[in-house]
């Protein structure tokens, strides 16, 4: 439990979760991008550290994957979204900042609960680092449901994306390389096709507040 | 022996915070281009407030006279608790954690009611600014200080201190950096130091600890004063000794305490250099967003607890 | 040549054929209904083999496998995937799209058919996984085909929480794929449905468990299941008429399917009690809030899709009733198909005619289109599950099976709110179908060949209620084997 290789990971992981955090705490955008692309390089980090303690070199390829497409790429995308875009910021999202934080404090809690099982089944040193993954999940699901910007939902999507690649990687090492490239070929397309649509509801609404999505009901 | 050793620590805790304090107003100035006022200006200044005339006000009760004498002495009894120089110490055994904590917030109350108490405006407003803030940040203080208790087995902070001697690699422990990280925050809005308030201002939009003591005058502030600076040095020392505890000496030789003493100077300039960076580089927080950044710290004592309770 | 090949190539040849097309032709159009229906044809390939009883595979690894539960969703996605090919936009005649947007929904529509089918033969669940988030990129692309703030509004609700929907099933196969790997170490096959079943025995039941919870939510937001429904109604209603047929006659089964596929994975592990409660749950809340929102219902197309929630819910339902209940619940999902693209494309001539989805303002639809209508009222009394259709005796296979695990209460509850959907669309129904036609409406039938296809669907529902062809329930007992301990 001590070893390096279980510190460092656990390091890592905690400071993935932080990063996802900081979409609680700030309001602009580019904070947010920053965020994600700082916390998709040190997710690369991770899985190149339990690539080379693992001694799997698979997963070499899948860190540097990762970080070419959700630390350089989406983020450059993103910044040019929200330089068109950048007059709005998070003003004042559908549950405020400090009940935001207090919220996903126990998120993270709730977490640690629901992976008592599989950190109780696990072997591996990086064991301890899957309630944190399972916890930025639950923070990016809640991020998703309680902001009002649509950039903001895609980068918490983006994160929960990140969030599910972790525990992936602390638990199994990773899965299997094939599926990994087509999940990751997935993503692209997904966060390309969401981006197609964010600049769709700007010119439909001249806006991308999503509350005024609002008029197909029941 | 060790009874010694506390009183020595006290009156080193009371005799360095005012200097403390005016190295970092000094490092502040020099960041500021400007020549700033000698490192131990505060000393001059509290001997000057102690010969001053007090003058209160006629609308102040038996309350505003005692509160100084309150937090002053509540602020010197935590020195006695809180590992500066040695573990374990004799009066260990009578504070621990939460003893701290609420001679810490008898201190905050005390401070709040003298404000109120004389009925002027700006005291009112320090007063409540001041509750909202502590709301958030001592239950954080507790928290983070509890995450190491976890780690160590106990809530006595020379217990603390012993353990993480003993095993260096739990410095790295998230549960120890969140803990820190969450901590540093807190000692910011605890000491009233940018970006919750400023130390240096009284303009009516921006003070906090500033409002409450700004009926005071003579004795009364000076001791005031004197107690501010000695919460900012047990929090230093607090940051310094329960995350890096190396130099706190533990068996009690003439050697070990120079040790201790030349290890508690180093952490204490350092850690002052790094508030005086922070609060040349940043600005003031809106108030209303304060509660915010708190909340960023309580959620970091949070998962520093979860992390060091599940993580064992 | 592989049936495999059959089945998978037309769509994808289909897809490549009117991107390459530049501008769009009528012969793309052509080209690709031909060949959707190739793949109706592979699929009754291996509805016979299943019958001999020898079960298709192909690839290294068997990395493609259609056994009884995918050949029936490859049938059904197969058969809607050609009445959108044959009756979609892009046939050469006047239908009100513009050749840009045709030439976009053969491109969507057919890698949309691909998808689809590359998802219920893939034996690898990772695959499984892959495909399916793929048919929500190519289902999004479609959607707003004519821009209004409404469709934009309806896509972009359907991408957000479909996307999230996906990654959380994700996070179920992880977690899958952790307890096998904890159990029996790293894997190139670890992935695959049938290595996973053959050891579920051994795996871990909490953690399967937690792994089956992520699937059913993930999977179920696609299939429609409350409370992760919302996104429904708008992306069904918003969608050109051939693709919220797709979306809601085989989309919603794909989803089902996959939730499937880690059901039987659960139940050999921790028997079917677990899965059962999940079940019933999401269905009975899904049957509900659909029912109560039929009521209010001023849009038809949206009708129709609150009335698939109202379906996928009974399914799953079904899938908690032990053996027969699973039996019931697969005819059930074969009989919904047909009758809910049926419906969707009768929908689309109403508003191509009535040039508005509003029920009020759609009456006398047996003078102005007497054929459209007679099907579209027959389409209805199908879906409320009257006889003599299929979804009668579907239904009724799903009450005995109630009453026979010993759950009463439970059909009871069901009926009730089954009879509060059926007057609410009923009533609607009367509303469309009786009255002074709608003033500028043009009266007689558009083209009647469409109609060929429908009426067929229409025809098959009134024989699967009359009778089961024996081959039909050779295959359902093959998916209650596979599914049930």
């Amino acid at each position: 439990m001590d070893s390096l290789f279980s510190q460092l990971s656990v390091l890592g992981s905690s400071l993935v979760l932080l990063f996802g955090l900081i979409l609680l705490w700030r309001r602009g955008i580019s904070a947010y991008v920053g965020a994600f692309a700082a916390q998709s390089m040190v997710l690369s980090a991770v899985i190149a550290i339990v690539g080379y303690f693992g001694n799997d070199h698979e997963l070499y390829w899948v860190a540097g994957t990762l970080f070419l497409l959700k630390g350089l790429v989406i983020p450059r995308l993103l910044r040019r979204m929200e330089r068109r875009f950048a007059v709005e910021r998070e003003m004042e999202p559908y549950v405020n900042t400090a009940s935001s934080l207090v919220v996903s404090g126990l998120l993270v809690l709730f977490g640690y609960m629901v992976t008592r099982p599989l950190v109780g089944l696990s072997q591996l040193p990086t064991r301890a680092g899957m309630p944190l993954a399972m916890g930025l999940v639950l923070v990016s699901l809640f991020v998703v449901i309680s902001r009002k910007k649509a950039l903001t939902q895609v980068i918490g999507f983006l994160m929960l994306e990140n969030g599910l690649a972790l525990l992936a990687v602390l638990g199994t090492y990773g899965i299997p390389l094939i599926v990994e490239l087509g999940v990751a070929l997935d993503v692209l397309m997904g966060f390309l096709v969401m981006q197609i649509f964010v600049y769709r509801i700007h010119e439909t609404f001249e806006s991308i507040d999503v509350e005024q999505l609002n008029r197909l009901r029941y | 022996m060790g009874y010694v050793l506390e009183v020595a620590q006290a009156a080193l805790a009371l005799a360095l915070a005012p200097g403390l304090a005016g190295l970092i107003r000094w490092l502040k100035a020099r960041l500021q281009n400007r020549r700033g006022a000698p490192v131990w200006q505060p000393y001059w200044e509290l001997a000057k407030l102690f010969q001053k005339e007090v003058v209160v006000s006629s609308n102040a009760s038996w309350l505003f006279r005692a509160a100084p004498f309150i937090v002053f002495a509540s602020t010197t009894a935590v020195t006695f608790l809180v590992p500066i120089l040695a573990v374990p110490l004799p009066f260990d055994g009578l504070g621990d954690l939460l003893v701290v904590v609420y001679l810490l917030l008898l201190s905050t109350f005390f401070l709040s009611l003298g404000g109120l108490d004389p009925g002027s405006p700006f005291g009112g407003m320090g007063a409540s600014r001041e509750m909202t803030v502590a709301a958030l940040a001592e239950p954080t203080v507790a928290l983070a200080i509890f995450a190491l208790a976890l780690a160590a087995g106990s809530t006595n902070l020379g217990q603390i201190v012993a353990r993480t001697m003993a095993d260096p690699g739990a410095f790295l422990s998230p549960g120890h950096l969140l803990a820190f990280g969450a901590l540093f925050i807190v000692t910011l809005a605890e000491t009233g130091r940018l970006p919750i308030d400023n130390p240096a201002t009284h303009l009516e939009l921006t003070m906090i600890h500033e409002a409450m003591v700004l009926e005071y005058s003579g004795r009364y502030l000076a001791l005031i004063e004197w107690a501010a600076a000695v919460k900012l040095f047990i929090f230093f020392a607090l940051l310094g000794n329960l995350f890096i505890p190396w130099g706190v000496s533990v068996v009690l030789t003439p050697t070990t305490v120079a040790v201790a003493v030349a290890s508690l100077l180093v952490k204490l300039v350092v850690l002052a250099a790094v508030v005086a960076v922070l609060e040349t580089r940043i600005a003031k927080l809106r108030l209303f967003r304060v509660p915010e950044l708190l909340s960023v710290s309580f959620v970091l004592a949070l998962l520093a607890v979860t992390s060091s309770f599940l993580l064992k | 040549m592989s049936p495999f090949a059959l089945l998978l190539g037309p769509p994808l040849l289909a897809a490549v054929l009117a991107a390459v097309v530049v501008p769009y032709r009528p012969l793309v159009g052509w080209t690709g209904a031909l060949l959707s229906l190739s793949s109706v044809g592979a699929a009754l390939v291996f509805w016979s083999r299943l019958l001999a009883g020898d079960v298709p595979t192909s690839g290294p690894g068997e990395f493609l496998r259609a056994d009884a539960l995918s050949t029936l969703l490859a049938l059904c996605v197969s058969v809607v995937g050609a009445l959108a090919a044959w009756l979609g936009p892009g046939m050469g005649e006047d239908d009100g799209y513009e050749p840009a947007q045709a030439r976009r929904f053969r491109i969507f529509s057919s890698l949309f058919t691909f998808t689809m089918l590359f998802a219920v033969t893939a034996n690898n669940v990772g695959f499984m996984w892959i495909a399916i988030e793929a048919t929500t990129i190519t289902s999004a692309m479609l959607i707003p085909l004519h821009v209004t703030k409404a469709s934009v509004e309806a896509s972009w609700k359907y991408i957000l929480i479909g996307s999230i929907g996906i990654a959380l099933a994700f996070g179920g196969t992880v977690l899958g794929y952790f307890d096998f790997v904890n159990m029996a170490g790293r894997q190139d096959a670890a992935l695959h449905w049938t290595v996973l079943r053959a050891s579920a025995a051994h795996l871990h039941p909490e953690v399967i468990k937690l792994a089956f919870v992520f699937i059913l939510v993930g999977y179920g937001t696609k299939a429609g299941l409350a409370p992760m429904h919302t996104w429904l109604p708008d992306a069904h209603s918003e969608a050109p008429a051939p693709l919220s047929a797709m979306m809601s006659g085989v989309l919603l089964a794909v989803a089902l399917y996959a939730v499937m596929r880690w059901e039987a994975v659960v139940n050999a592990t921790v028997g079917t009690g677990f899965t059962d409660g999940l079940y019933i749950t999401l269905g009975v809340l899904s049957v509900a809030i659909a029912a109560f929102s039929l009521v209010i219902q001023r849009n038809y197309k949206r009708m129709l899709a609150y009335s698939s929630i109202e379906h996928t819910g009974l399914i799953c339902v079904g899938l908690a009733l032990g053996p027969l209940g699973t039996f019931a619940a697969m005819l059930h999902l074969l009989n919904h198909t047909l009758a809910k693209s049926m419906m969707f494309f009768l929908a689309g001539r109403v508003l191509h005619r009535y040039g508005t989805t509003e029920i009020a303002r759609v009456s006398g639809l047996l003078k102005v289109m007497p054929w459209t209508g007679g099907l579209f009222a027959a389409g209805i009394l199908a879906v409320v599950g009257l006889p003599p259709f299929g979804l009668f005796v579907s239904e009724f296979a799903l009450f005995r099976a109630g009453f026979s695990v010993g759950r009463p209460w439970l059909v009871a509850l069901i009926l009730a709110l089954l009879a509060v959907a059926f007057v609410s669309m009923i009533g609607h129904l009367n509303r469309m179908l009786y009255g002074v036609p709608t003033a500028g409406v043009r009266t007689g039938e558009d083209r009647l060949w469409p109609l060929i296809p429908l009426g067929l669907c229409a025809t098959t529902l009134v024989v699967l209620g009359i009778t089961l062809p024996a081959p039909l329930e050779t295959l359902l007992r093959q998916i209650v084997a596979i599914v049930e301990r």
